[in-house]
């Protein structure tokens, strides 16, 4: 059997007095791509806070490669340094001093106290190294606040990838992307996710790319309506039942892609 | 800066001083320790809650003088009970921070003037209490300074990697295994403390201006994270030092010369920033 490197049961989670995630259970192998997807307000972005500890959670458990999740979202450092999250966007108001190797440096860093020049050689060696895994080797010296919805992007790959991690867990990593950026961005966590082992949980509204790339599909309105293969999970009849009746599915338009 | 204005003997003489040198190791702390902490500050939108810590300070003060107890010994856990209470109304109520921020610190210094007028006998007097008495600092006054930067300055620098997570983005920063509410809280209690401390010297009114000023011209022209917290510091004690040498030379009121030199840097580094950065939208 394989590894289980998520694992969610019964999961519900409630914000400013509602429901918004309901009973949800479902796990993830070692090395898999699961796409989240479903109608706006549906509750992904609250489902991937929760399993990672971000918001409480009503009710249910969770384990991140077999380690309980603590009811305050505690997990061993160990554990955590495995697991990165890849959140839609980093809201920086103004200015902000911050260069993307430091950055990049804070995701390499372990939790707990340090002083500054722990490591210092062997955080800057795996810094650069990250940043070029992400063809981001121009970015070092620019401030974060002045790269573009691409370059960030790349930075906070780069923040993931600076040290080995089993999950990855990305909230609409496309999204401020366009079309061709998008592609890209895809395309670089696809090898990524083969050459560094990832296991993946994304939340997505891109069903095509959804189709082209994962391996398996959680749809979420609330409560899980279905999961399986993306062939089964966003079959016409489900996609439905997920969206609502009279859902008309938007397709990118990719030369060379067969459609199932 | 007007050193045409000095003249080196009288300088020296004030320099000689104790009283004067006091206050100058005062202004070095201070200015450092505001330079430090404004840095965190600034950017997680603290800095009109420093203002609002520096106000309420005063109904603490007016509060320890009615109950005729030490003023100072009451400022620092009125200060820390208030900014603990201030931000949890923040995260409860649904109103905009800013205007809360804005009731709570115009009544507590109209509190404050109400509670001190009946206090007809407190010899400081208001003025003193706005605008601060850095030639009257202690060496014990100093010595708690000195205290606090190193305390602030240690846990800082320790946790720096949470500290500037938290800066960057909450989320981000609990999925790197940050304790955020605990951080935050801790961060708020250290800038109440040192608020409430450097009142004596910089006074209600100007107080938040050695968090905010030099912390935002470092802001303007800093590459990286390391330098913008060093510039912070190394600004707000140069500038602290040099107003309040300007000060006893001109003769004039040293906490406003001390901002005043504060604006003066905040402005040169407004003409060498760079301007491209102000595009972003």
């Amino acid at each position: 059997m394989a590894e289980m490197i998520l694992e969610v049961s019964h999961l519900t989670v409630c914000r400013e007095g509602s429901t918004v995630v309901d009973d949800v259970s479902f796990s993830l192998e070692a090395e898999s791509d699961t796409a989240l997807v479903g109608p706006n307000g549906a509750g992904k972005s609250t489902l991937v806070q929760a399993v990672l500890g971000i918001l409480p959670r009503r009710g249910g458990q969770v384990r991140l490669l077999g380690h309980p999740l603590g009811a305050r979202g505690q997990l061993p450092a160990a554990v955590r340094d495995q697991v990165a999250y890849l959140p839609q966007t980093i809201a920086l108001r103004g200015r902000f001093p911050l260069s993307v190797a430091e950055f990049v440096a804070l995701g390499w860093e372990r939790a707990g106290l340090a002083v500054p020049w722990r490591g210092r050689r062997v955080r800057r060696q795996a810094v650069a190294v990250a940043l070029e895994k992400v063809g981001g080797e121009d970015l070092a010296e620019r401030l974060v606040s002045d790269l573009s919805t691409g370059q960030l992007k790349r930075a906070l790959l780069a923040f993931c990838v600076v040290r080995p991690r089993r999950l990855l867990v990305l909230d609409e990593a496309q999204a401020g992307l366009d079309a061709q950026a998008a592609e890209q961005f895809h395309g670089l966590l696809f090898d990524l996710r083969r050459s560094e082992g990832w296991t993946i949980l994304q939340v997505s509204h891109d069903l095509e790319m959804v189709r082209r790339t994962c391996s398996g599909v959680l749809c979420l309105n609330r409560s899980l309506r279905c999961s399986g293969s993306p062939d089964h999970a966003l079959s016409p009849a489900q996609l439905e039942r997920l969206y609502g009746r009279g859902w008309v599915p938007y397709h990118h338009h990719h030369p060379g892609v067969s459609r199932s | 800066m007007p050193d045409s204005a000095f003249d080196p003997a009288s300088l020296a003489q004030l320099l000689a001083l104790p009283f004067m040198q006091r206050a100058l190791l005062a202004g070095l702390l201070t200015g450092l320790l505001g330079g430090v902490l404004g840095s965190f500050a600034v950017l997680r939108q603290l800095s009109f809650f420093s203002d609002a810590l520096g106000h309420s300070a005063l109904l603490g003060i007016s509060l320890g003088v009615l109950l005729g107890l030490n003023p100072t010994l009451v400022l620092i856990p009125f200060a820390v009970l208030f900014a603990l209470g201030v931000n949890h109304l923040a995260g409860r109520s649904q109103l905009p921070t800013d205007a809360l921020l804005n009731i709570v610190y115009s009544s507590s210094l109209a509190l404050a003037v109400l509670l001190l007028s009946r206090v007809r006998s407190y010899k400081g007097g208001i003025q003193q209490l706005l605008f601060g008495d850095i030639l009257g600092v202690s060496w014990l006054d100093l010595a708690v300074i000195l205290l606090l930067l190193l305390g602030a300055g240690g846990y800082l620098l320790l946790t720096r990697r949470s500290q500037i997570l938290l800066t960057i983005d909450e989320p981000l920063a609990i999925s790197r295994g940050v304790a955020a509410g605990w951080h935050r809280l801790v961060f708020i209690v250290v800038l109440a403390v040192v608020v409430a401390i450097s009142i004596k010297a910089v006074g209600v009114l100007l107080i938040s201006a050695f968090v905010v000023i030099p912390a935002c011209a470092s802001r303007l022209v800093s590459r990286g994270f390391g330098t913008y917290v060093l510039v912070a510091a190394l600004l707000g004690a140069s500038c602290a030092v040099v107003g309040l040498l300007a000060s006893g030379a001109l003769d004039l009121p040293s906490g406003p010369s001390v901002v005043v030199v504060q604006l003066l840097g905040f402005l040169l580094a407004l003409l060498v920033a760079p301007r491209r950065r102000f595009a972003r939208p």
